[in-house]
């Protein structure tokens, strides 16, 4: 996917902002924080996973999903995300 | 504006979360422990340990496990294992096995959501975790009644015995069950009581010298040199003793009384001081009781009181009470009563618990009779026993 492709949702990017923040989170809470519904979310999770941007844990009934921390991608992201909030605070 | 100027040196030592270095006056207990982990420490896939730790408020549970958790956690690192050691009040959780369980699950992944599962998943949950990060725990479960009373045999059963689903798999979790007695235990069943009543550590009440040294030492780590006068330290080891050899309120009370001086800008914390604290924290003399004594009660009372006052000092001797009764019987134009009725109504002021007296060891002089006021205020008294007196003169 290219990178247009997967920055062209502001789900996604909202995801991605969100995990960068806590770490991790289960979908029914990620779902939740983006006030849309479970599935809408689950697919959103999937296009990140399949980039090899996030990677998820099952736990039981539990997903916990979080950024792929052996993804170029991933860190990139997160030095973005972080840049980003550090220079809007200044 | 005026400096803020404060007899503390660092006040966080007299706070109920800090671990001292060394532990006065446990150290066997605290051997005691090591041992019984060696084991698991060595070999902590192979065995699992459970400990009982029982004792009185204040008789160094908590922080005991809590100084064993620091160390045992360091040894393993050196020996290359990863272990935690995860304390967590019971009570706190409301006595939940769930509740609990997903602290302990919070330790790892902070963000574990609290709803959709129950508590049995949760412990599947979080042996899933230890194995994947190949993580040992030591869980201490402090006010282990709160779960015994909330959860009964079951929860307790299912902690203990966690490792017989899991076969050929480390053992994972080490557990601390820490309480006041054994009496909570004895409500489980018989198969959940055989599994944990193997090592059983109990800490007797701390005599009043151990409290004075407990004191002093916490003093020489949160207060300013020269700040804490030992008659202070004594006289709130002598109230933790007689709160059942409570050392965590002795130490309250110490930060309490610092802080009494720090409001007056005193340059040392008077036993006064102490006395404040002590009303400040548990309930204190009652106006009623005060009521009830006999006039000449009351004037040897005033006596005393007034000796505390002028002297600052924080025991006086029943002599110097009498003289001081004599003085306060010639201002109210009474003939005072003799040393006998005196030591009667000593021992009334005692009974009602608004005094407290010790005997002195013997010395050169032989041994005389201590009194000391723990829990009240001087001014507070003599104010409410002069308007007694004047009330009942008119």
């Amino acid at each position: 996917m290219s990178v247009e492709d997967v920055f062209s949702s502001r789900l996604r990017i909202k995801i991605l902002k969100m995990l960068t923040q806590v770490g991790e989170l289960n979908v029914s809470e990620i779902a939740r924080r983006l006030s849309v519904n479970y599935n809408t979310t689950s697919k959103h999770l999937k296009v990140l996973e399949d980039e090899g941007i996030l990677q998820h844990k099952v736990f039981g009934r539990i997903r916990l999903y979080r950024l792929n921390e052996r993804s170029s991608k991933a860190r990139a992201l997160q030095n973005l995300m972080e840049a980003w909030e550090h220079a809007n605070k200044r | 504006m005026p400096q803020y100027r404060s007899i503390f040196k660092d006040e966080t030592k007299l706070d109920i979360a800090y671990i001292p270095n060394r532990l006065l006056h446990r150290d066997s207990e605290l051997r005691l422990l090591k041992e019984f982990f060696g084991f698991t420490l060595q070999f902590p896939s192979k065995m699992a340990q459970r400990v009982i730790i029982t004792g009185d408020v204040g008789t160094g549970k908590t922080v005991l496990s809590q100084r064993f958790g620091v160390d045992i956690t360091r040894e393993a690192n050196k020996l290359g294992t990863n272990l935690r050691y995860i304390h967590v009040n019971c009570r706190e959780y409301r006595g939940s096995l769930f509740l609990i369980l997903h602290h302990v699950v919070s330790v790892f992944h902070p963000t574990f959501p609290r709803r959709g599962y129950s508590a049995e998943e949760l412990l599947r949950i979080l042996l899933q975790i230890l194995d994947e990060e190949n993580v040992y725990v030591i869980l201490a479960l402090d006010e282990f009644e709160s779960l015994v009373e909330q959860e009964g045999s079951e929860a307790v059963y299912k902690l203990t015995r966690l490792q017989e689903i899991r076969q050929n798999k480390p053992q994972r979790i080490s557990l601390m069950c820490i309480l006041r007695n054994l009496k909570a235990i004895e409500q489980l069943d018989s198969s959940t009581r055989s599994t944990l009543q193997s090592n059983i550590i109990n800490l007797g009440k701390y005599s009043k010298q151990q409290l004075i040294d407990i004191l002093g030492d916490r003093v020489s780590l949160a207060f300013k040199s020269l700040t804490v006068p030992e008659d202070t330290v004594n006289l709130a080891a002598d109230i933790a003793f007689s709160e059942g050899g409570n050392a965590r309120f002795g130490i309250e009370l110490l930060w309490r009384a610092g802080k009494y001086a720090d409001a007056e800008d005193l340059d040392v914390v008077e036993p006064e001081c102490v006395r404040k604290a002590v009303s400040s924290i548990i309930p204190t003399m009652r106006k009623s009781d005060l009521a009830s004594l006999r006039f000449h009660e009351k004037l040897f009372l005033l006596g005393i009181a007034r000796i505390f006052k002028e002297s600052q000092k924080a025991y006086v001797s029943l002599a110097d009470a009498e003289q001081a009764y004599a003085v306060v019987c010639e201002e109210f134009d009474m003939k005072t009563h003799s040393h006998t009725q005196l030591w009667k109504y000593l021992q009334t002021l005692s009974d009602v618990g608004i005094v407290e007296t010790e005997v002195s060891a013997a010395g050169n002089r032989g041994r005389s009779t201590l009194i000391y006021l723990p829990r009240i205020p001087i001014l507070e008294l003599e104010k409410e026993l002069s308007a007694l007196l004047e009330k009942e003169e008119a």
